[in-house]
């Protein structure tokens, strides 16, 4: 229900004669005694010899469909499915000799070949091709004599058509000309010819202009313009009417609408929760651009990259939300990890469908079984939508960052002028980067500030962990004792994120041992830093991160020993003789004012939001419910109850960092310094190689020893206590002496770079390039350090001018390498490969000399050179407009998609759309001017035979209108639409219980509460939409649950769609207002309101039969309602705008049911 | 016989007028599909198993066989007719979703030595290098504990069953209870996905939809494949469910479950408008489709036709389910049954006897879903409650069904996403412990046509934390269930970007021979 499948929208109603019919006609075909190509589902025929010689075959159309759909999932492109060493997709391998295996193709000897021998084997057991339970699955015979006769004529291979450049063609010369005016109408009526067809003659012209209205605004037109249409004799009439529907702002609305489809947009995050989220201004961005012709191509760019493009105003920025519109989640107990990899995955999928026309997740856990695409392909891919600065989950929130703030109206100008001086800054920056090692060189050649190594003196402990596997951690400081770790079989992860190296992770059951290094009394100076990543994962709240990164501590002996820990963020550093068995936490007021209030942003994100923005969307008690320990209310009180017997003193130091680190899954650099003093003055503490502010809780450890025989460990104190849970870690040192702040400030980055400035720079890897530069252009060139800074504080502008603005979730590119792991079967753990963001092999390269990135990707997307995208779009903009795309799999123009029913139609249209600079309102002109669109829908018994579904186009399109255009139609019949564009998502009426019966209590949108007034009648594009419990009219009609991109819509025919248009309120609302309106604007006689009523909902006259139907209809049920007037007034109460008082109550409701029954016919719900 | 699978136009719709089968047999199928039509369906959605149980007897005796080495110029594709289907047991199943994951060691998974073990951690051998949720994998510690209440033996298979569940102790003779059903998922989402779709991510056809598809509508007048949601009680931890979850997926819509409401439209827009009734109504439609059939005259587009009858379905429909949910009727013994909660919508009891009702008149595939399992805490608090609300609910569909006859050709599920750990989550007290999600080993059931009756399948260890003996994973026990009703797994299948997809999914299935009466 709802979903969006992609397989070919059809007629849910073709009856069986039909089928019959199909078959049959398919020999009436051949007697034109040409070969048969693939049109919709009609039966492939062998190919036809004629008097005048043999049909060459045409691979692509002809052959490759059956090859693929028969043999490629055991001899295609994925190897690990591939039977007997025989691969059949690639000319290569197809004809390679096999040792122990006769030839699959003999070129020119079909019956040499292998291949032929098996598909006409009567042994089933030597029979091909075989299911994979090991059934023999017969070929047709059709299919049989075509590849016979493919290898007859040589077995010609050729590329796919679809990764080939489109190039236009040459028109074809037509004889009838007076039909065929546009290039578009040329090659149809070609290939009609080709089929014995006919065109249709032009529709009338009411039809043509109610047929162009809906096409193009989603809307009616009105009467007037129906009359004035038909009156205008004119030449230019119809095309007067195009150029006024293309200006006009509802036709922005009427493209977004299916763009919403394409792009997965809905008002909720999708799963568990399914709370709301902040969106719309996106939808807006689309309804804008639309309307002012944006190019295409900027438009892609802009969603695909936009915070990566330089940006005069915010739109950019708002249409990267495209990349954060798919479903994620905040399920209590995921993992961030698997989310993160679905959400890669999630945008991949959603960005091969509506760009590249591609079914790249079919690659996610193996090669393609069908396409090129590799499984490397489909994660290298993936890889450039890895690399956003965002949580992996939402925390149920309806902001969840990064996040823009929309400035208010007036604040516009300012904001913009503001954000153009940033662009310019920003753009200065990019320029840097995009040369940042050609710079990092000229730095180290300049010998100018060399990076200056930290001493490694009295360095007794260096834990890289860049191990990436394996049983032991190894000690790489000069002269290390031990020299080593044993793991033991403790569980560690590896690799799951890259910062300086692939990273590593402890996990719940992990313990790192690291004996008696950092044995330290409280007269020896020492020092310790690493580079940290808490823990952040769905329910971990600040008050969940708590507990040691690294101690050598024993909690046992009253917590003899030191350590580094954090508690709701606070940073401690601790020396203790002893102390209370309840350790003394950092007290709470610190904490209020920083972390729950305030995340860092980055531009665009305000850096101001409220507590309220922030919150979580559901009510505090139900969120921790899973961590609830229900039958531990008392257990929760015994611990202060023996801590109050625990009278131990206080003979420690403990020192506080006053701001808490924000739980963002940032990586930071942590470091303290010791100096022996026995006071609680000689701690520093530093975080990302800078002194800060800190808080003396305990100053009480004197010369009392905190030696302890408890070994040292990452993540615990000895021996099972207070783990910080699953953090992350980096290049761990311990000294025994107390860094300098000097020192303490090249930890993190500068001593590192020196290291790898040592090595030559030819064995640097791609993550140390990355160090180098990063470290250059942040800390060395002073330039881009000053630009840093202005662009802060025009940050801070920018956040006052767009104070109190809607915000909208959009996408920002963290500074690292896009970077994605091959996964073994698609499972997140099993990484096998980590892999640069890169487009798929068989396509052209990335552009030149730009980081692999989204802004890359974007532009790539729209190059001349990309053979996808400019026909994926046109044939959708075709498939809206005619009902089924040239190329029918909308989604899949890959090998098992289906062919092109025009292909160089296909290929034309593609072309001019790209030479005509992307101009969309160019593309939907040529199309629904030319004369196939303005064809009569009227199909003969002949066309229906032998075309079903129209594909060849001998007529013109005719088809039930989408679920929105369907409401609104009835909204605007009966004047109640609100025709307004934009703003946040509305609640019309919905029938009750439907979010509460399947809704999580605590979700947002557990309860539905329905809006009032305007709210009601605003077109259906603006309706809330909930991912797990759609509005049931739009489910009703086929509208997907966009929880993936949809690029055609089913469209089914049930009976619970008559029930909506018959009974739901806002159909019999509007069937109300309609009936008021013919009869206060439409004359006094039936037959003058049955013929407004028409003139609205069908744009003509009604004719003879319809008219008398419905005056009959009428008569009855003005009978029945003056007998009955309290049922005359309860149906005129229906909905809740008041009814017009002054029309007696059983002549509105009579007239009410028979504006019911126009708004219910075949015609009315019919494009 | 299958279409091409290039041909987008299909339900994988056999041309059966091209089966090399004797024409009467035609004539036989082609009546049939129009009594199948329903939601859509006209003619082009054949049932494949319908079809084969047609052609199936003929098969059997070789007409069709002979048939086809008649005209052996005929597709050779017959292959896929030859009894790829085989008589079914059941015509119908009504499965019973638990969604939340009941706890399998406080209910039918009987772990006596567990008592002794009381707030002893689990031995990390038995809990190996198991992925742990969220919710537990900080713990320091995984204390055991054992079920708070105690076990009794019941009926001629002296099945062990605790004392929460009184009811379902009665019928244990009756039950198929699978001790070692597993899941590969750990979190709510993704396992009642795996559970009800066959696949961890959303998209692919629940397993009604695939019954729908597969065999089609046995009655004119109400939907394939019907949904019930039970009121939510606020005392438990309602996990959500979706529309996902009754979806068909890549099927066409036609299939996908349609909700019977306990509040407001029994289906959604059901009732006719305040002011509107049954005369009016049947005029109104005389006036459309006397427009309608003109309009089809005029411009032949079959769409118009098909639109007539879904009109008139709909005007059934309006009849046919207030008629369903009527319950006026009911003699006083139903309510001795199901007792007296049964009146009251929404409740599992009042689902429970739907569901009989439903079976009575044909529906194909009824789903129950009773929200709340998710007994993170208070276990002793809250299951108490949910098996009360749930456990004579089960016990009178089964004993009413039984006493009807039906129980023979219905098949009963009762199934959780997963199983709970027997550790406990949070503080563990005499009184009280939470659980966690555990996906290794869950406590299932099934009985009715196909199922052996009165038999426990499978073993866990003595911590019902790993399986020991007979593992039944989700695909497998799909593939059962598709079995009871006539299904081969492997070849109810749909072509979908190149690939047959099917409800078990692409890690070969079987089916669970020890299940099967």
């Amino acid at each position: 229900m709802g979903t969006c499948y992609p397989k070919a929208a059809t007629p849910k109603s073709v009856v069986l004669s039909k089928l019959i019919h199909l078959s049959w006609a398919t020999s009436l075909c051949l007697t034109g005694a040409v070969l048969v190509t693939a049109v919709g589902c009609r039966d492939r025929q062998p190919p036809v010899t004629t008097a005048q010689g043999a049909q060459q075959l045409d691979f692509n159309q002809d052959v490759q469909p059956i090859l693929a759909s028969n043999c490629f999932s055991c001899h295609g492109p994925d190897p690990e499915m591939r039977k007997a060493g025989l691969r059949l997709d690639l000319k290569e391998s197809a004809f390679a000799k096999r040792p122990q295996h006769p030839d699959a193709i003999v070129p020119g000897h079909p019956e040499q070949s292998e291949l032929i021998k098996r598909i006409e084997s009567k042994d089933p057991h030597y029979l091909m091709p075989q299911s994979p339970q090991g059934d023999a699955k017969p070929m047709k015979a059709a299919d049989i004599a075509i590849l016979r006769e493919w290898i007859k004529e040589g077995a010609v291979y050729r590329p796919h058509w679809a990764f080939q450049k489109p190039v236009k063609p040459r028109l074809p010369v037509v004889q009838s000309n007076d039909w065929a005016k546009t290039p578009i109408d040329m090659l149809v009526l070609a290939r009609l010819k080709k089929e014995g067809l006919h065109p249709s003659p032009e529709a009338d012209k009411d039809t043509l202009i109610r047929r162009v209205t809906l096409d193009l605004t989603g809307l009616l037109p009105t009467p007037a313009e129906v009359s004035a249409f038909v009156n205008d004799e004119s030449p230019q009439a119809y095309e007067h009417v195009v150029d006024r529907l293309l200006a006009s702002k509802s036709y922005g609305e009427a493209r977004a609408r299916y763009w919403m489809d394409y792009a997965r947009y809905a008002d909720t995050y999708g799963l568990h929760y399914d709370n709301s989220r902040d969106i719309w201004p996106y939808r807006d961005y689309v309804i804008r651009s639309f309307n002012n012709n944006k190019p295409f191509d900027q438009f892609a760019m802009e969603q695909i990259a936009g915070d990566l493009l330089p940006a005069k105003n915010l739109d950019p920025l708002i249409a990267s939300g495209y990349v954060r519109l798919g479903v994620s989640s905040n399920e209590g107990g995921t993992i961030p990890e698997e989310l993160r990899v679905n959400m890669a995955r999630e945008r991949t999928k959603a960005y091969g469908a509506t760009f590249m026309g591609l079914t790249v997740g079919c690659a996610v856990c193996h090669d393609h079984k069908y396409d090129p695409t590799t499984q490397k392909d489909f994660y290298s891919l993936s890889a450039f939508f890895n690399n956003i600065d965002e949580l992996p989950f939402n925390g149920d929130r309806p902001v969840w960052t990064p996040v823009a703030r929309v400035p208010k109206p007036q604040n516009t100008e300012a904001y913009d002028r503001v954000l153009a001086k940033r662009s310019e800054l920003a753009g200065q920056l990019n320029a840097a980067r995009l040369q940042e090692r050609d710079l990092a060189k000229r730095w180290l050649a300049s010998k100018q500030n060399p990076p200056e190594a930290v001493s490694a003196d009295k360095l007794m402990l260096r834990l890289r962990l860049d191990e990436g596997g394996g049983e032991v951690l190894k000690n790489s400081a000069p002269n290390a004792h031990p020299a080593s770790f044993p793991i033991g079989k403790s569980k560690s992860q590896w690799g799951e994120t890259t910062w300086l190296w692939p990273d590593f992770r402890i996990d719940a059951s992990t313990h790192i041992m690291l004996g008696q290094t950092g044995d330290k009394d409280w007269n020896q100076p020492f020092s310790l830093g690493g580079w940290f990543m808490l823990r952040a994962a769905p329910n971990y709240t600040v008050e969940s991160t708590s507990g040691a990164l690294i101690s050598k501590m024993d909690t046992t002996q009253h917590n003899r020993g030191w350590d580094l820990s954090v508690e709701k963020g606070i940073l401690s550093v601790d020396l203790v003789n002893e102390e209370p068995k309840e350790k003394a936490k950092p007290k709470k007021a610190t904490v209020k004012n920083g972390v729950l209030t305030k995340e860092p942003f980055d531009y665009p994100t305000p850096t101001d939001l409220t507590a309220k923005d922030l919150a979580p969307n559901k009510p505090p008690p139900k969120k921790d419910a899973h961590k609830k320990e229900v039958a531990g209310k008392k257990n929760s009180k015994k611990p202060a109850a023996e801590m109050a017997k625990d009278r131990t003193p206080v003979v420690a130091i403990k020192v506080s960092t006053v701001d808490p680190l924000p739980l963002d899954g940032k990586w930071r650099h942590v470091s303290f310094t010791y100096d022996g003093s026995g006071k609680a003055s000689g701690v520093k503490i530093y975080v990302n190689g800078a002194a800060v502010a800190t808080r003396v809780v305990f100053d009480a450890l004197g010369h009392s020893t905190i030696r302890t025989q408890a070994p040292m460990q990452l993540g615990w104190r000895y021996p099972d206590a207070t783990p910080a849970q699953d953090t992350r870690y980096q290049d761990i040192r311990f000294y025994g002496r107390a860094l300098t702040a000097d020192e303490a400030k090249r930890l993190p980055y500068e001593d590192y770079v020196a290291e790898i400035t040592r090595k030559p720079q030819a064995k640097w890897n791609q993550d140390q390039w990355h160090v180098v530069s990063e470290f250059y252009l942040n800390d060395v060139n002073a330039n881009y350090r000053a630009i840093q800074s202005q662009i802060d504080q025009l940050d801070a502008q920018l956040d006052k001018l767009s104070e109190g603005g809607p915000l909208t979730l959009v996408a920002w590119e963290k500074p690292s390498i896009a970077y994605a792991d091959v996964l073994t079967r698609g499972v997140y753990t099993a990484r096998t490969e980590r892999v640069e963001a890169n487009t798929p092999h068989f396509l052209p390269p990335l552009p030149a000399g730009m980081p692999h990135n989204r802004l890359a990707l974007a532009k790539w997307t729209v190059s001349a050179e990309n053979p996808l995208t400019a026909r994926v779009t046109v044939n959708r903009m075709w498939n809206e407009l005619f009902g089924a795309g040239l190329v029918e799999t909308t989604e899949d123009f890959g090998i098992m998609g289906q062919r092109p029913s025009h292909p160089e139609l296909l290929d034309w249209l593609a072309v001019e759309f790209r030479e005509s600079g992307w101009d969309v309102k160019h593309m939907y002109k040529l199309m629904v001017m030319s004369e196939t669109y303005r064809q009569s829908a009227k199909s003969t018994p002949e066309q229906l035979a032998k075309d079903p579904k129209n594909l060849l186009l001998a007529h013109g399109p005719r088809f039930r209108m989408d679920a929105e255009m369907l409401r609104d139609v009835a909204l605007e019949s009966g004047g109640l639409l609100e025709n307004k564009i934009g703003g946040p998502s509305v609640k019309p009426y919905q029938p009750a219980n439907v979010w509460e019966q399947v809704s999580i209590g605590g979700s947002d949108t557990l309860a539905y509460v329905q809006q009032h007034g305007d709210a009601l009648y605003r077109r259906s594009m603006y309706t809330y939409w909930k991912r797990m419990a759609m509005m049931p009219d739009m489910e009703a009609f086929d509208a997907p649950m966009r929880d993936e991109a949809c690029t055609r819509r089913q469209r089914t025919d049930t009976p619970l769609q008559a029930l909506v248009t018959m009974n739901d309120v806002q159909w019999v609302e509007a069937a109300r207002a309609l009936a008021q309106r013919v009869i206060e604007t439409g004359g006094k006689q039936p037959e003058q309101r049955i013929k407004l009523m028409s003139d609205i909902l069908l744009s003509h006259d009604p004719p003879p039969k319809m008219d008398s139907v419905l005056e009959s209809s009428l008569t009855q049920m003005e009978k029945h309602y003056a007998a009955d007037p309290k049922a005359a007034r309860e149906l005129i109460e229906v909905g809740e705008k008041k009814s017009d008082a002054s029309i007696p109550a059983p002549e509105l409701a009579a007239w009410t049911m028979v504006a019911s029954e126009m708004l219910n016919l075949d015609e009315t719900v019919t494009k | 016989m299958k279409q091409h699978p290039l041909c987008t136009d299909t339900e994988h719709a056999p041309s059966v007028m091209d089966l090399p089968i004797p024409a009467g047999l035609k004539q036989e199928w082609a009546s049939l599909q129009t009594r199948r039509r329903f939601l859509g369906r006209t003619g082009k959605v054949l049932g494949w198993a319908a079809l084969a149980s047609l052609l199936g007897d003929r098969a059997l005796s070789g007409d069709a066989q002979a048939a086809s080495t008649q005209s052996a110029s005929a597709a050779p594709a017959a292959g896929d007719w030859r009894l790829p289907y085989f008589a079914p047991k059941a015509k119908r199943a009504i499965y019973l979703f638990m969604s939340g994951g009941p706890p399998q060691m406080d209910l039918l998974d009987y772990k006596p030595n567990l008592a002794a073990l009381y707030d002893k951690d689990i031995p990390d051998s038995v809990r190996g290098a198991q992925q742990l949720t969220g919710m537990t994998a900080g713990q320091a510690r995984f204390p055991i504990a054992p079920s708070h209440w105690a076990f009794q033996r019941y009926g001629k298979s002296g099945t062990w069953v605790s004392d929460l569940l009184p009811y379902t102790a009665r019928m244990v003779d009756d039950l198929t209870i699978i001790k070692t059903t597993n899941t590969d998922a750990i979190n709510h989402e993704p396992a009642i996905m795996l559970m009800n779709t066959g696949n961890m991510n959303a998209g692919k056809p629940c397993l009604g939809s695939w019954l729908a598809y597969g065999l089609g509508s046995m009655n004119d007048n109400l939907p394939t494949f019907m949904v019930l949601q039970t009121k939510v009680n606020a005392k438990e931890n309602n996990q959500p469910v979706s529309s996902r979850l009754w979806s068909s997926g890549f099927l066409s819509s036609e299939y996908a479950g349609v909700g019977l409401r306990s509040a407001g439209d029994l289906v959604l827009y059901l009732t006719d408008p305040n002011g509107v009734d049954r005369e009016v109504r049947r005029k109104m439609l005389d006036a459309v489709n006397a427009i309608n059939q003109q309009t089809s005259q005029e411009l032949g587009d079959p769409e118009t036709n098909s639109r007539i009858s879904q009109y008139e379905m709909a005007y059934r429909m309006q009849a046919s389910v207030p008629e369903l949910a009527d319950l006026s009727k009911e003699p006083q013994s139903t309510w001795d049954l199901y007792g007296p909660e049964a009146k009251e919508p929404g409740t599992f009891a009042y689902n429970c006897l739907m569901a009989r009702r439903m079976a009575e008149r044909d529906v194909r595939f009824v789903q129950v879903y009773k929200r709340g399992w998710d007994v993170h805490g208070d276990v002793t608090g809250v299951l108490p409650i949910l098996c009360q609300e749930t456990d004579r609910g089960c016990y009178a569909l089964v004993t009413d069904l039984k006493q009807r006859g039906l129980l023979d050709d219905t098949l009963v599920i009762w199934a959780g996403e997963f199983g709970r750990t027997v550790y406990s989550q949070g503080g563990l007290t005499h009184d009280n412990y939470g659980r966690d999600h555990h996906p290794r080993c869950f406590t299932t059931w099934m009985t009715g046509g196909g199922a052996r009756p009165g038999i426990t399948y499978g073993e866990t260890d003595e911590y019902s934390y790993n399986i020991v003996k007979d593992p039944v994973p989700v695909r497998d026990f799909n593939a059962t269930i598709l079995h009871c009703l006539g299904i081969d797994h492997n070849k109810l299948t749909y072509k979908i970007q190149g690939l047959d997809q099917k409800l078990t999914g692409t890690t070969p299935a079987s089916v669970v021979p020890g299940l099967l009466a």
